[in-house]
C-alpha cells in the first residue's frame, strides 16, 4: 500500500471506507470464523473462546477502519478486500469441514 | 518522529473531519461516564425512603419468606434478598412485580418486611429513575431513541472514536518530542487549544483505547454473537441469559454491558406456578440465606455478599445468585460479580463470574470489562475514572474549539469578513451542547426532590432534554462571545444548585465518602464554569 510513490491524499475516502466497512467487516466475520475453526470454539456466547472472538472482531475492524486510508484508491481498497475475503472464507471453509 | 509528510498530513485531515463528526456524542457519553460512577450513591440518595418496619434479620428471613410466598406465589421463580443493612432498608425481600417482563434498568418491583406483631407487610417499590437516566445517557452518546438504533448508532460513534484515536496519534507523532510539555498559554488561542489537547490526549491515550475497543463490543455484542451462532452451528447461542450482565439480578443490570440481561427463557416455562417439579419426591427445602452465607465465607472468604437472588429456571433447575464483590480482584460489572449455586445443595454450577474464583481465562475476559467499568482497585480508581471521564469530555470540547478556531483562522485570511454557515453552526452546536449536556445532567439532579417518587424515568429524560434544548437552542440565538459565556455561567449555576440541593434534602449522602466528594465535584465544576465564562475569549 505505501510503497507506492503516489502521494496520499484524503480526497477519495469515501469508496476507501465503504470498502472497509462492508467488505472488511464481512472479512472480519470470516477470521472471525477461520479463529474459532482453528481454536475449536462452539461460538456460544457464554464460552470464553466465544468472548475473546468478539473482543477480536471489535479490534480488527476498528484496526481496519483506520488503516483503510492507506489505500491507493477506492477501487484498490475494493479489490484488495475482496481478494482477502475470498482466500479467508475460502480456508474457512475447507478448515471447517476437515476440523470439524 | 519521521513520518511522510503526505501521510500526516492524510491522518490529520482524517482526524479533524472524524472528531468533529464524534466529538459532540463523546463529550455527552464521557461527561455522563463520569456521573454514573457515583451511579449506586445517587441512585440509593434520590429514590424515597420505602414506607416498610424496620427490616428483619438475616435469621428471621426465612419466617418472611413463607409468609410472602404463601400470599404472593408468583414471586417464587424469582425474589432477592438483600444482605447489607443500607441494602435492607429498601427491602429485605423484593421480587419483580412487573409480571416477569424484562426491562432495561430499575423496575416497578415489591418488597416485604413484618412488622412488630409478625404481619407480612408488602409495598410497591418505586425507585428514582435519574441515576439510571444518566446512565442510559452515557451508553447511549446522549440521543433519546430506542435502544436498539442506539446501540447501533454509538457502535458507529464508537468506531469513529477509534479511528480519530489512530489518526490523531499519527498526526501528531512528529510534533510529539518538541511539544510535548509546551502549553504555549501567552500565544495565540488556537496554540493554546492545541496543546491542552494534545497533552491530554496523549496521556490518556491508554484509557481512551481501552473505552473505544470495548464500546464496540458493547454496541455490537448482538450482531457478533448471532454471525458466531451462524459460522458455529453446532453451539448453543440460544441460551446466554443471565449469565452476563454484572448488575445485580434485574435490579439495576442496564450497565452490564455484556449479552443477555434477563433471565433465561426457561423461565417463560415456568409460569404456571406451583404445578411445577412433576416428577420430584417431595419439594425439597433451598438453603436459608445464613446458610447461604456461611457457605460463601467459608468457600470464599473475602468475598462480601450483597444480594441473594433465588431463581427457579424450570425442570426443576433451582439456584441462587450470589452477588457481591471482593476488594481484591477486578469485576465483570460495574459494581460485582457473582457465582450461581444450587439453592438445595449449595453445589457451585457456574463460577465464571465470581471475583478472584474465575478460570484465568474468563480472569482475562473481566479484566476487559473492568477497564471500562473502573471496577478494579477500589475507590482511588474509581476516582481516577471519573477525573479521566471528565478530562476525556474535556479533551473532546478542546477538539472541537480546536476545529473551530483554526476554520475561522483560515476564513478571515482567506479575505472573508463574516464567518461562514459551517463555521457558525459548528461553534453554536459546541457550546451548546456540551453546557447544555452538563446544565441538564445537574438539573436532574436538582429536580429529584421535586419530583414524585425521586422521578419516573420519563420526568427525568423531559427534564434534562428541555434543559438541553434550551441551551443548544439559546446557543443559536445569542452567537458569539456574550452568548458563550452567559451559557456557561448559566451551566455553572445549574450545576451548584447540585451540592446545594445534597446539602438541603437527604443530608445523609453527604456522611458518606461517595456524596461528600460528589458535593465537591459539583462545586469544583461549577467553579470551573464560571471561571471559564469570565476568561472565555474569541480571539483566534
Amino acid at each position: 500500500m505505501s510503497r507506492t510513490a503516489q502521494k496520499l491524499s484524503s480526497k477519495n475516502w469515501f469508496f476507501k471506507v465503504l470498502a472497509a466497512v462492508f467488505a472488511g467487516g464481512v472479512l472480519v466475520c470470516g477470521l472471525m470464523g477461520l479463529v474459532g475453526v482453528l481454536c475449536h470454539t462452539d461460538g456460544s456466547p457464554r464460552s470464553a473462546s466465544g468472548q475473546y472472538l468478539m473482543w477480536m472482531a471489535a479490534l480488527l475492524w476498528s484496526a481496519l477502519l483506520s488503516v483503510c486510508f492507506l489505500f491507493r484508491s477506492g477501487l484498490q481498497a475494493w479489490g484488495v478486500l475482496i481478494v482477502a475475503n475470498g482466500v479467508v472464507w475460502g480456508l474457512f471453509v475447507v478448515l471447517r469441514s476437515v476440523l470439524l | 518522529m519521521k513520518l511522510r509528510a503526505d501521510l500526516v498530513q492524510l491522518y490529520r485531515d482524517v482526524h479533524s473531519w472524524v472528531g468533529i463528526v464524534a466529538g459532540l456524542f463523546l463529550f455527552v457519553a464521557f461527561y455522563a461516564g463520569a456521573v454514573t460512577m457515583f451511579e449506586e450513591p445517587l441512585q440509593s440518595w434520590a429514590s424515597a425512603p420505602i414506607a416498610l418496619p424496620p427490616p428483619v434479620s438475616l435469621e428471621q428471613t426465612p419466617a418472611l419468606l413463607e409468609k410472602a410466598l404463601a400470599a404472593y406465589p408468583e414471586a417464587r421463580d424469582d425474589y432477592t434478598i438483600a444482605v447489607t443493612p443500607e441494602d435492607a432498608q429498601r427491602g429485605r425481600l423484593t421480587w419483580d412485580g412487573s409480571g416477569g417482563q424484562v426491562h432495561h434498568g430499575p423496575t416497578q418491583s415489591m418488597a416485604a418486611g413484618l412488622d412488630a406483631q409478625g404481619n407480612l407487610v408488602v409495598v410497591p417499590k418505586t425507585p428514582s429513575e435519574a441515576a439510571h437516566f444518566v446512565d442510559v445517557l452515557h451508553q447511549q452518546v446522549g440521543l433519546p431513541l430506542p435502544h436498539t438504533p442506539a446501540m447501533v448508532l454509538m457502535g458507529a460513534v464508537a468506531l469513529l472514536y477509534a479511528v480519530a484515536l489512530v489518526s490523531g496519534v499519527i498526526a501528531y507523532l512528529p510534533a510529539l518530542v518538541k511539544t510535548l510539555f509546551a502549553v504555549r498559554l501567552g500565544q495565540s488561542v488556537r496554540k493554546r487549544w492545541l496543546d491542552v489537547h494534545n497533552l491530554l490526549g496523549l496521556f490518556s491515550l491508554p484509557f481512551h483505547l481501552v473505552m473505544a475497543i470495548s464500546s464496540v463490543v458493547f454496541a455490537f455484542h448482538g450482531q457478533i454473537f448471532a454471525v458466531e451462532h451462524m459460522l458455529f452451528p453446532g453451539s448453543a447461542a440460544g441460551q446466554h441469559g443471565g449469565m452476563h450482565g454484572g448488575g445485580r439480578g434485574g435490579e439495576h443490570g442496564g450497565h452490564g454491558g455484556g449479552p443477555g440481561h434477563g433471565h433465561g427463557p426457561a423461565q417463560a416455562a415456568s409460569g404456571a406456578a406451583d404445578t411445577a417439579p412433576a416428577p420430584a419426591p417431595a419439594p425439597q427445602r433451598v438453603l436459608a440465606p445464613t446458610e447461604i452465607l456461611a457457605l460463601m465465607a467459608r468457600q470464599a472468604p473475602g468475598f462480601v455478599p450483597e444480594v441473594l437472588n433465588y431463581m427457579q429456571l424450570g425442570h426443576g433447575k433451582d439456584v441462587v445468585r450470589v452477588f457481591g464483590h471482593d476488594a481484591r480482584y477486578p469485576t465483570r460489572g460495574p459494581t460485582g460479580g457473582f457465582v450461581v449455586l444450587n439453592s438445595h445443595t449449595g453445589a457451585v454450577q457456574s463460577g465464571e463470574y465470581m471475583p478472584g474464583h474465575q478460570p484465568a481465562k474468563f480472569a482475562v475476559l473481566t479484566t476487559f470489562f473492568a477497564l471500562h467499568f473502573g471496577s478494579f482497585g477500589g475507590t482511588p480508581v474509581r476516582w481516577g475514572y471519573v477525573v479521566l471521564g471528565l478530562g476525556g469530555a474535556f479533551l473532546f470540547y478542546t477538539g472541537n474549539q480546536l476545529w473551530i478556531v483554526s476554520r475561522r483562522r483560515r476564513e478571515r485570511e482567506s479575505g472573508l469578513v463574516v464567518e461562514t454557515r459551517g463555521t457558525k453552526l459548528l461553534a453554536a452546536l459546541t457550546s451548546g451542547c456540551t453546557t447544555g449536556c452538563v446544565a441538564g445532567i445537574s438539573a436532574v439532579f436538582c429536580a429529584v426532590p421535586l419530583l414524585p417518587y425521586g422521578g419516573s424515568y420519563g420526568a427525568v429524560s423531559a427534564v434534562y432534554y428541555s434543559v438541553f434544548c434550551v441551551f443548544v437552542a439559546a446557543a443559536f440565538c445569542l452567537p458569539g462571545q456574550r452568548g458563550i459565556r452567559l451559557l456557561l455561567a448559566a451551566a455553572g449555576v445549574v450545576t451548584a444548585c447540585v451540592p446545594l440541593m445534597l446539602c438541603l434534602h437527604g443530608a445523609h449522602l453527604l456522611r458518606t465518602p461517595e456524596g461528600l466528594g460528589v458535593a465537591v465535584m459539583a462545586a469544583l465544576l461549577s467553579v470551573f464554569l464560571f471561571a471559564s465564562a469570565a476568561k472565555h475569549t474569541r480571539e483566534i
